[in-house]
């Protein structure tokens, strides 16, 4: 593998980490926790690395963000208390995020400028939204939580549909209008193709409605600790135009900046737990150094199907568990 | 070879990415070292990480797990500090040095934008950049 010679760091750290895995498997005495699962405490760290790293490749690819993936899966799959969870869910669309900026940039794939544009509406909807469900989790029941849920539910199947409708045309928009606002921004409108071997050119449009829903996305971002790459990358390739890898990179830098203010209310309230979360933090910056390096060559086409198949999944589960919440019912299988 | 010349990359996005790069592996440097310490010190420490481990996967609620520890009560950016002595601790600080490095990545930024004329965006990075760095601060006090 051609990366792993390129990155000496990134070689350090997946030595430095299995390094420590390995150490605490073969020489520290973990006891079996209590409970269904089996495992030890260092079982569970380990696990949750390999986890990590699958997930983190898979996220950066399709620039939603972990979250979207951990989080679902460890509210169905485990007890775990829902601010823990949502807490590390943060870390996890965080962490491969920040650690993919820096190739995503180095390539020209991120837009900078797109990222300072949506930085301040996303951090400010993170914080409230954080803001907010730490406060609802303390005066109302689950049944606020289960109707925001399905509509969010509602809305990823919708913008999933969106996706498989517009079929291909959304992996490089072909806009010729140039919005005015986007001209006097001098945003920018050319990318370096990878597989095309050629630069791609865009028109960023609809400037003004993309910057209020980033706002709403941060907000419900911070809400589920999902991070909030499940739709901005839709926001910029549907509602701006923006080709989707461009999208995919630009995301992934954006809800790492977002996520970076989400993620204190719920250290404030002691609900991030860092031996929960440090394997799971490990792993996305692993997998995520690598999904950065894999985006820029492989085909839009790809992208675009991972993405739909993640809305998809993602809006199932909300959709599941917010039926579960509303009408005190279990789901089976979902 | 590419038939056609590749897009200049704006410098102040490289600079933005190269610093949380490595801010961030040094981040995940420090969290491997804490967990390796929270494991090897075991029970004796003042947050016991299989205790803790328990009590998180046992579903119960992040107030219950602290009061559950010898530690007693739940700990926020305060108690964490009087508790670098233990591997938990070590663990959240090394995840928040990662999130910190947010804030001076987009000043850093920000001067770049402003020297290449995108001085709108060298504003709006400006504004987002101390919202990063006031938003742990902000909260600690409300």
């Amino acid at each position: 593998m051609n990366i792993f010679k390129r990155l000496p760091e990134l070689q350090f750290l997946i030595l430095i980490t299995i390094g420590c895995y390995v150490f605490l498997e073969l020489f520290v005495k973990s006891n079996v926790l209590n409970g269904d699962l089996g495992f030890s405490g260092v079982d569970i760290v380990f696990i949750s690395f390999i986890l990590s790293f699958l997930v983190a490749i898979l996220s950066v690819i399709a620039g939603v963000g972990g979250g979207v993936i951990f989080t679902p899966i460890m509210l169905a799959f485990t007890s775990v208390d829902t601010l823990i969870i949502r807490s590390t869910g943060l870390v996890v669309a965080m962490f491969s995020g920040l650690v993919a900026s820096g190739p995503f940039m180095r390539k020209g794939l991120a837009d900078i400028k797109l990222v300072f544009l949506g930085a301040l509406p996303i951090l400010l909807g993170g914080f409230l939204g954080s803001y907010a469900a730490v406060k609802l989790s303390e005066h109302f029941g689950e049944t606020g939580d289960s109707i925001v849920r399905l509509g969010l539910g509602l809305l990823l199947a919708a913008i999933a549909l969106v996706f498989v409708l517009g079929g291909s045309s959304n992996e490089y928009p072909q806009d010729k209008t140039k919005s005015k606002l986007a001209t006097k921004l001098k945003l920018r409108h050319m990318y370096w193709e990878e597989t095309l071997q050629k630069p791609v050119k865009y028109n960023v449009q609809n400037v003004k409605i993309a910057v209020f829903l980033l706002f709403a996305v941060g907000v419900t971002g911070g809400f589920f600790g999902l991070g909030g790459g499940w739709a901005v990358v839709p926001v910029l390739n549907l509602v701006m135009s923006v080709p989707l890898k461009v999208s995919a990179a630009t995301s992934g830098v954006l809800l790492a900046m977002g996520n970076s203010a989400a993620i204190w209310p719920y250290i404030n309230i002691g609900a991030l737990i860092g031996v929960v979360a440090a394997p799971w933090m490990l792993g996305q910056i692993i997998g995520g150094i690598v999904g950065a390096h894999i985006l820029s060559s492989i085909k839009a086409a790809f992208v675009r199907k991972l993405l739909i198949v993640m809305l998809f999944l993602t809006s199932f589960k909300l959709l599941s568990r917010g039926l579960e919440g509303l009408f005190n019912i279990s789901i089976p299988f979902i | 070879m590419p038939t056609q010349k590749k897009p200049p990359i704006p410098i102040s996005g490289v600079i933005y990415g190269e610093f949380i790069y490595w801010c961030t592996c040094i981040s995940a440097m420090i969290v491997v070292f804490g967990t390796i310490k929270s494991f090897v010190e075991g029970s004796s420490s003042d947050i016991p990480v299989e205790q803790l481990l328990d009590a998180v996967f046992a579903g119960q609620s992040a107030d219950a797990v602290w009061a559950s520890l010898p530690v007693g009560s739940t700990p926020n950016a305060g108690t964490y500090l009087s508790l670098l002595n233990t591997g938990e601790a070590i663990t959240v600080l090394g995840i928040c040095f990662g999130v910190l490095s947010v804030g001076p990545a987009i000043f850093l930024s920000a001067a770049f934008m402003w020297r290449s004329k995108n001085k709108f965006f060298a504003i709006t990075a400006l504004f987002s950049g101390v919202f990063a760095v006031i938003a742990p601060f902000v909260f600690f006090l409300i």
